[in-house]
């Protein structure tokens, strides 16, 4: 469902993928903050989109992939937000942007497109397991 | 799920995992700090950028006042997404 309530769902299923694929404990993690960081930009800023948001997981060579689909949303790709001053200290930071700069720096791809006919958003990212 | 308490020696701890679904019982706590304090991060698992964000606006509101909050006792995988935020700069974390 479309609220951010639905993450301890989001959670276990994720956890039960991982549990079963073998994956280890820090990708699992990355996973789980992927996924919450796009899941909740979603929630907060596709306001008025479909009832439900899509993720899919799947392990494909060596690597996670996961997708999440949205649909009846905004064209807003993710990779257009500000790069965050990470090397500033308090007085040159501001909130924001904060969850997709996380994403950048965790997986090894990021794509995102959008489909003007049925106005679905979707975002796929890829992340190597470790050995 | 994620609880706070603050220890007798005044060290706040925090246990379980900090994401966008904890933040509000999070901001009841975290707003209730007046002065430069410990957080202890022995039994926090998980953070995303929800809980970055509270810890980030608490932090600016000490600093203002003249105080700061300590991080002690990261894991591995938080202290590699602070060193990513940037966090480091803007926290003393032992």
């Amino acid at each position: 469902m479309r609220e951010i309530a639905s993450l301890d769902e989001i959670f276990e299923f994720l956890e039960e993928f991982v549990d079963g694929q073998g994956v280890d404990e820090r990708t699992a993690l990355c996973i789980n903050l992927v996924a919450e960081e796009l899941f909740t930009n979603m929630v907060r800023h596709n306001q008025g989109g479909g009832d439900e948001i899509v993720i899919r997981v799947d392990r494909v060579d060596g690597q996670l992939r996961l997708e999440l689909i949205d649909t009846d949303v905004e064209d807003f790709d993710p990779e257009t937000v500000d790069v965050v001053p990470v090397k500033s200290g308090i007085e040159g930071r501001r909130p924001g942007g904060l969850g997709i700069h996380l994403v950048r720096s965790m997986v090894d791809d990021l794509k995102y497109d959008y489909q003007a006919e049925d106005r679905r958003m979707r975002i796929s990212v890829t992340k190597t397991l470790e050995t | 799920m994620l609880e706070i308490a603050r220890n007798d020696n005044g060290v706040i701890s925090l246990q379980g995992r900090f994401d966008a679904s904890q933040v509000e019982a999070a901001r009841a706590v975290l707003t209730t700090i007046a002065e430069s304090c410990t957080l202890d991060f022995t039994d926090l698992t998980y953070i995303s950028s929800a809980g970055l964000g509270l810890l980030f606006a608490t932090q600016k509101r000490l600093v203002d006042s003249g105080g700061a909050l300590k991080l002690v006792n990261l894991n591995p995988h938080i202290r590699e997404i602070f060193q990513i935020a940037g966090f480091d700069n803007i926290f003393e974390i032992a």
